[in-house]
């Protein structure tokens, strides 16, 4: 694989080091609790390669990705590797879980809807159009061969991100056991620490109507943190307001969820899907986030 | 989801998934708190002199309030009561010497050989603080506080004000402070006049009324983080205080130029009254100190040692130096003990006088308060600290203080070389702190 020639920052603040670089579109950092500079160094680069390796390899934007050979092939089945068969999987069983509310096939479905805090909402013809293209039931999935019916698109939305968290921070769990560090892509966190390990970090949840202000301060020792919010991205109609999350069931937006939902789980994967599916409940986000067991803060 | 599964088994499938999309046999437990919103720290100190001497009880409670955007409120409330006997300045005699007590309603004995003390001090004192820090701008950050305290004879108002900003990736910070405060003295029975004569029960003349006193504080101070495991911090401070700044309770004994023995006096007839000459003493009614502070921490891993000087001077001559060290060691991962030296060393003021020589003209400014003698003090002591698993944290501090002063030979008159002279003090300290949160 190439070097990614994108740049890392790294510093001194305070008590830690502090690795900065970017990647899937968004600011990520790396914070490490440790004591030279050469390992903090290893870890910031070892951290931002496996962020730059999930989004070359899963990013549906790109056309050098597997994500994109898979919507390319035109009803056509596309062998995946190991790596890929894995997410596959997890994103069937999370179809399973939320009896179908959460599809990885749903993204077409962007192309009626725009999620820009206006009111336009498209009609229930451009929806119906699109849904024969939406449904992991219409998919033939033979390990390690998927085949898409001709139109059909996945992304892995909701999952790739939190999945290249924890997979950057089980790399660093193996190459310095010793060190607790904070990897954070995009607001989805975790933090990896030795076993007994005290040092905690403070993760700001932002107020979904002000960015930079901290509603609630989180400390967090080992874990993961993820947020699911719809702050900028929303339709507003008669007064109801519809999350950009789409029921993959109907092909409408969920109305009255959460503005914002944080959930704590030991895995960013975890944690990450958990407020999906708490936003695919709307009105019921709170309630089901309780029975479910887990930390959770809504907004 | 809901259609078929409860969340709880939801959830359990979930994390199952997630061991096998992430290859992981089992995961470690999430481990995550909200920050506490109050956290508040709680004292009881026990201070206690040898010899039945002064003993405080102080509780203390602080709370702060953290809000969004690192605004802070910060309240704080401490008692005091302080009982047993100080020194008062008097010296000590081959005979008893009875003295007229603060009041002037009474008569107290001090027994022979013995350093008079005054032991009508009994005292109480209640004190509130208030504080409000914000950041101001994106490196700068203001505080201010407002202070109250209250004893039966004392009241105390401040105000201060800090500006601080940082530098430097915020590895510097320059900060400027201002306080000020006012105090009003109301003695028991008055404050007496400058170097006025110690009277019989009853007879009045030689007191006034209430006083008061004003201070103002300046600082400036530098925290520079020297590299990842040293910090250096320098302030120095100038303070004027001026208005009434004698204690009212001080004396000084008028002693005979070759024996060196109190003056004797005779109370009038019928009353009760001091046995001896004394007089009340009298300071300058103004004083700048300056003082200059240095600190430096420094880690060695966990272990931290903390090594910190002060310097400082005034202009009623009086210099003191000190030198304090601690090193926090860790013990396992939730406690640690921490060993701490201390040592203070200070001259007298050009004011300080043992006594006063009878047939010699009075000085204009005379004191033989202890306190601005010449004089050293080690503070050996040891903390030890736990924290819970609820991150709260308890400690236990044991000190030990012993004071020991001299006065200038070419003060020593006659038979005071054979006596008792500067009380030497010792002290024990014992406290416990408990440091919470609460939501």
């Amino acid at each position: 694989m190439s070097v990614d020639p994108r740049p890392i920052s790294l510093v001194y603040e305070q008590d830690h080091w502090v690795g900065r670089f970017v990647a899937m579109a968004c600011p990520c950092e790396v914070l490490i609790d440790a004591p030279s500079s050469e390992t903090a160094q290893t870890l910031a680069r070892a951290i931002a390669n496996v962020a730059w390796r999930v989004e070359q390899k899963f990013s549906r934007y790109r056309s050098d990705s597997v994500v994109h050979a898979i919507n390319q092939a035109a009803g056509e089945a596309t062998a995946v590797d190991g790596e890929t068969t894995q997410l596959l999987d997890f994103a069937a069983t999370l179809t399973r879980l939320s009896a179908g509310r959460f599809d990885i096939t749903s993204g077409v479905l962007r192309r009626a809807w725009t999620f820009d805090g206006g009111s336009t909402v498209p009609s229930q013809r451009q929806i119906d159009d699109l849904m024969p293209l939406v449904g992991w039931d219409k998919v033939v999935w033979q390990r390690p061969y998927l085949t898409l019916q001709p139109g059909m698109q996945i992304d892995f939305g909701g999952i790739g991100k939190e999945y290249a968290v924890d997979s950057a921070a089980k790399l660093a769990g193996s190459l310095a056991p010793e060190v607790s560090c904070l990897v954070n892509f995009g607001g989805d966190i975790v933090v990896r620490a030795p076993a007994g390990s005290e040092r905690e970090w403070s993760v700001g949840v932002e107020r979904y109507d002000q960015s930079g202000v901290a509603r609630e301060i989180i400390k967090l020792r080992r874990g993961a943190l993820a947020t699911s919010g719809d702050s900028r991205r929303f339709v507003l109609k008669d007064g109801r307001r519809y999350s950009h999350i789409l029921d993959a069931r109907t092909g409408w937006p969920i109305p009255d969820a959460p503005r914002s939902v944080t959930v704590a789980a030991d895995t960013c994967t975890q944690a990450g899907t958990l407020t999906t599916l708490a936003m695919l409940q709307g009105a019921g986000a709170a309630e089901f986030l309780r029975t479910s067991g887990c930390k959770f803060w809504l907004q | 989801m809901s259609d078929t599964k409860n969340p709880a088994d939801l959830n359990l499938a979930l994390a199952a998934a997630t061991c096998a999309l992430l290859g992981i046999g089992a995961t470690e437990p999430v481990a995550a708190a909200e920050a506490d919103t109050w956290s508040f720290d709680s004292s009881l100190l026990y201070y206690g002199e040898s010899d039945d001497r002064v003993q405080d009880v102080s509780a203390a409670i602080s709370a702060q309030r953290k809000f969004d955007d690192e605004r802070v409120l910060g309240l704080s409330l401490t008692a005091d009561t302080l009982t047993g006997a100080s020194a008062s300045g008097a010296i000590a005699l081959d005979r008893p010497q009875t003295f007229t007590s603060p009041s002037g309603k009474a008569t107290y004995t001090t027994q022979a050989g013995d350093v008079p003390l005054d032991d009508t001090f009994k005292d109480t004192r209640f004190a509130l603080n208030a504080s409000w820090t914000q950041p101001l701008a994106r490196l700068y950050t203001v505080s201010g506080g407002l202070g109250f305290s209250t004893e039966y004879d004392y009241t105390h108002i401040g105000a201060n004000l800090s500006l601080a900003r940082d530098f430097n990736k915020r590895n510097t910070t320059v900060s400027a402070g201002l306080a000020w405060s006012q105090d009003d003295i109301d003695p028991v029975g008055g404050a007496p006049l400058p170097l006025a004569q110690m009277l019989d029960v009853g007879q009045g003349g030689n007191k006034a009324g209430s006083d008061s006193k004003d201070v103002l504080d300046f600082l400036v101070g530098l925290t520079q983080v020297l590299n990842r495991t040293t910090v250096l911090r320098i302030n120095y401070s100038y303070s004027d205080a001026s208005g009434y700044l004698n204690d009212p309770y001080k004396i000084l004994s008028v002693v005979d130029p070759v024996t060196g023995d109190t003056l004797t006096r005779t109370p009038t007839a019928g009353l009760q009254g001091p046995t001896g000459v004394y007089r009340y003493e009298n300071r300058p009614d103004s004083r700048v100190k300056q003082s200059l502070y240095a600190e430096m921490k420094h880690s060695f891993g966990a272990p931290v040692l903390r090594v910190a000087y002060r310097f400082m001077t005034d202009d009623w001559g009086i210099d003191s130096n000190t030198l304090e060290t601690s090193l926090r060691w860790p013990l396992g991962g939730s406690s640690y003990i921490e060993p701490q030296l201390r040592y203070y060393t200070q001259s007298e003021a050009d004011f300080y006088r043992a006594n006063l020589v009878a047939g010699q003209p009075l000085p204009q400014y005379a004191s033989a308060d202890f306190r601005l003698g010449n004089f050293d003090a080690t503070t050996v002591g040891v903390k030890f600290g736990h924290k819970t698993a609820g991150g709260n944290e308890w400690s236990t501090r044991l000190e030990y203080y012993q004071q020991t002063g001299d006065i200038p030979s070419d003060q020593i008159i006659g038979n005071q070389a054979n006596r008792p002279q500067y009380p030497d003090l010792s002290a024990v300290i014992v406290q416990f702190g408990y440091r919470f949160g609460l939501r």
